[in-house]
């Protein structure tokens, strides 16, 4: 058996294991390996032989159904499971966004792994960049979904998109690795532009869309200033950095706005694409939100902690399908008359927003209980004002604490979206009903088809993230920052 | 205790340059009903070292809490280094960037590196630019004797390292008085020594302390007096000479003889 394993290990610990100081070997064969865990005892072999059978049986009944299917229906709405009544002669709008995003993903990812690769060898902790075999086992879901839905495809043409997109993930992500340590410090800012940027692509230009850049341009500009020394600190400075920034924003809006309004908004947006793209804003809006709402519960301020306190426990008290109804039928009943009535997607997203805002507020909450008095004595001692202490090292604490927690809220946020089609969205989970009531499908029982090839959806992803957040708790349990 | 004469509990007689640093008057500190602190008075003269001993819920931590206002006092006066305590913001940071202090458990923030909990302060206080935030940093690392830590998180280093790191966070903001809350009472044995000889150095060096701590080796060394604490009182004050030699008090004796 030393034999074997000396082939599986490197030089330095088979000798190792030659000096007999390394702990002793824990493999079995596996015949030993299935004694002991399966047939060790009585109860245990009977249970190991019930739950074989079950499974055995699941499998067959599995393959029987999944060979007498017919799966027509999946290859007839591919493209309206992945992106709704989006037109066809548009099609190189979600392909141009997805690319955009992939580039956008790639390069972030590359870059902030190598962020985090430097800052550990600088502090002489053993690190290496990750291969391709780890983020295959992290991403495995995703990945292998992705080429289940494609093989439904009646073209090549999503084919060769797909391989296309494979090659720019790991392309842009080596790339990101690479860049210098100037541009890797900016790679959040890049990532979130080329995300609103994949977006704009898929709308044509809005003016939502423009504030969305305006906004990223000028929290851009500030981190940049704030780098600035020369500038004059204190309140003058932040006068003087804010102006430069909104100058900077606001060009960033108009030249945006320049460019023709060509596209259509987001009426026609739908399918899975919807479902990721509102739980994507929704929890990235929700947290800042949600994180002055935790705060705002707990400041001394008898009206911002009431007004937190009440906005969180209606939010919190009320099921997400009424909210969403509420915004759809009366909320524009309160507008004032002239006011263009907003579109569906932008009143769920803000709903959304507001919904997870407040659960995020009572994550954030535990987390800002979890710092000790100390942290926040140890700052005040320094001179430091009630606002620095708070920015500077409360929440940087606090938020770390509740990673995890902020995964999860953002899975349940991404299988709530399937709500989204009580207020007519096309999200993923109606298309299986649409799909089931089209002329050619109606009263062919294919509900169960449509039914699994969404659950199959949702699953890829949601266990994606659930699996990084358990990396990522991990990592920040194990680490030190 | 005006019967009990022969006690000298006046600890208003400074010592160091003779410029009055820290000024408490008539001082009391309440905890909802309870008395922590009862009628202090007490002066603290420029590079002068106290250290302040007591038994456990005497009311060392709460006094010296009370100098930078961690906690409010309720009667009385504080005046440290010319500015008046008082609910005033302004004034309560003025007097807390002066003031440096250094606690039993670290306090050294986790998610930051050696190099940042340093720098933090006087960068976000004092608006100091970062690389000079940084040289003195690394002079003060250079100091307290550490400087191949910079990069490394607190915790990954030991107690002893980390507490000396929080001296020299406290250092950073070039304080006036340093205020030590037993600073190696959460110390293995063998790191207590590492960390009271950071201390007698800044001590060496003119800086005006006020110690909470039972090392009486060190008081011994460098305190020029020793306040003793009991019940939210100051029950006997002297020279640590008079503390190993002859304490009058009986709860001073009581005590000293647990401690020593
Ligand atoms: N935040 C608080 N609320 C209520 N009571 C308090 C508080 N802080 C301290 N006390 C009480 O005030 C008294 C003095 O406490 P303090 O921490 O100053 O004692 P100490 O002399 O530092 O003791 P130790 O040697 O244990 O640190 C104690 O009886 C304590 O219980
Ligand atoms: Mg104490």
């Amino acid at each position: 058996m030393a034999g074997k394993d000396a082939m599986y290990l490197g030089d330095d610990i088979t000798a190792a294991l030659a000096t007999d100081s390394s702990p002793p070997s824990t493999k079995l064969s596996p015949a030993d390996w299935a004694k002991k865990n399966l047939f060790s005892s009585g109860v245990n072999s009977l249970l190991t032989i019930v739950v074989g059978l079950a499974a055995l049986a699941l499998l067959w009944f599995g393959l029987n159904w999944v060979i007498s299917a017919d799966f027509e229906i999946i290859r007839a709405n591919l493209r309206i499971f992945m992106i709704g009544q989006f037109p066809k002669e548009e099609l190189w709008r979600p392909w141009t966004s997805a690319y955009v995003l992939i580039l956008g993903a790639g390069l972030t990812t590359g870059a902030l792994a190598r962020n985090s690769h430097e800052l550990d060898l600088s502090q002489e902790i053993e690190s290496h960049k990750e291969g391709w075999g780890s983020m295959l086992r992290r991403f495995w879901p995703v990945l292998l979904v992705s080429i289940f839905f494609v093989s439904f495809a009646r073209t090549l043409l999503p084919f060769i998109g797909l391989a296309g997109a494979f090659a720019l993930i790991v392309v842009a992500r080596e790339i990101g690795w690479r860049m210098p340590a100037a541009i890797r410090e900016r790679a959040i800012f890049i990532g979130v532009a080329l995300f609103i940027v994949s977006m704009l692509v898929i709308a044509g230009t809005s003016r939502l869309g423009g504030y969305a850049l305006g906004l990223v341009a000028f929290l851009w500009m500030m981190s940049e200033l704030s780098r600035v020394d020369s500038l004059p600190k204190g309140f003058a400075g932040t006068l003087i950095r804010s102006g430069i920034a909104l100058v900077v924003a606001a060009m960033v809006a108009i030249i945006q706005n320049l460019i023709p309004h060509d596209g259509f908004g987001w009426e026609n947006w739908g399918g899975l694409h919807i479902s990721l793209f509102t739980a994507v804003v929704g929890i990235s809006l929700g947290m800042p939100f949600g994180i002055l709402l935790a705060l705002g519960r707990k400041s001394d301020l008898p009206v911002l902690k009431t007004a937190s306190v009440i906005f969180i426990e209606f939010v919190r008290g009320v099921p997400l399908i009424s909210l969403l109804l509420f915004s759809n039928l009366m909320l524009p009943l309160f507008l004032p008359i002239d006011f263009e009535r907003p579109a569906d997607l932008t009143l769920a997203i803000i709903v959304i927003t507001g919904f997870s805002a407040a659960y995020i507020a009572e994550i954030v909450r535990g987390g800002l209980q979890a710092v000790p008095k100390g942290q926040t004595e140890a700052a005040q001692a320094s001179g430091m004002s009630a606002a620095s202490v708070q920015r500077l090292i409360v929440l940087p604490q606090a938020l770390r604490a509740v990673i995890p927690a902020m995964v999860g809220q953002f899975i349940a946020l991404f299988k709530d979206t399937s709500l989204l089609s009580i207020i007519g969205i096309l999200e993923f989970l109606r298309v299986s009903d649409t799909s089931n009531s089209q002329q050619a499908f109606v009263g062919k029982g294919l509900a169960s088809v449509t039914y699994l090839f969404v659950a199959i959806g949702y699953w890829a992803f949601a266990y994606t993230m659930s699996k990084e957040s358990r990396r990522l708790e991990a990592k920040l349990g194990v680490g030190h920052r | 205790m005006s019967e009990t004469k022969a006690i000298n509990s006046d600890a208003t007689q400074v010592g160091g340059t003779g410029r009055v640093m820290i000024d408490v008057v008539n001082m009391d500190k309440f905890f909802g009903d309870f008395q922590a602190l009862k009628n202090i008075n007490m002066k603290v003269g420029e590079q002068e070292v106290v250290v302040v001993i007591g038994p456990s819920g005497s009311g060392k931590s709460t006094l010296i809490r009370c100098i930078n206002r961690l906690e409010r006092h309720d009667r009385g006066s504080i005046v440290v280094d010319g500015v008046e305590l008082s609910d005033d913001i302004k004034a309560i940071q003025n007097i807390r960037r002066e003031t440096g202090m250094v606690f039993q458990s670290f306090n050294l923030f986790p998610h930051l590196s050696v190099l940042d909990n340093i720098t933090l302060a006087p960068r976000n206080v004092r608006n100091i630019p970062k690389a000079e935030a940084e040289a003195t940093a690394m002079e003060l690392l250079e100091r307290v004797k550490i400087p191949d830590q910079a990069r490394k998180f607190p915790g990954q280093m030991s107690g002893g390292q980390q507490q000396r790191v929080a001296i020299a966070r406290s250092l950073a903001m070039k304080p006036k008085v340093i205020l030590f809350d037993e600073p190696t009472s959460a110390l293995d044995p063998e790191m207590i020594k590492e960390v009271l000889d950071t201390m007698k150095d800044l001590a060496t060096e003119g800086m005006t302390m006020i110690c909470v701590t039972h090392e009486m080796g060190f008081a011994r060394e460098v305190a020029d007096r020793v306040v003793f604490m009991a019940d939210g009182e100051i029950v006997e004050v002297g020279t640590p000479e008079h503390f190993f030699t002859n304490p009058e008090e009986e709860r001073t004796q009581l005590f000293l003889s647990q401690i020593l």
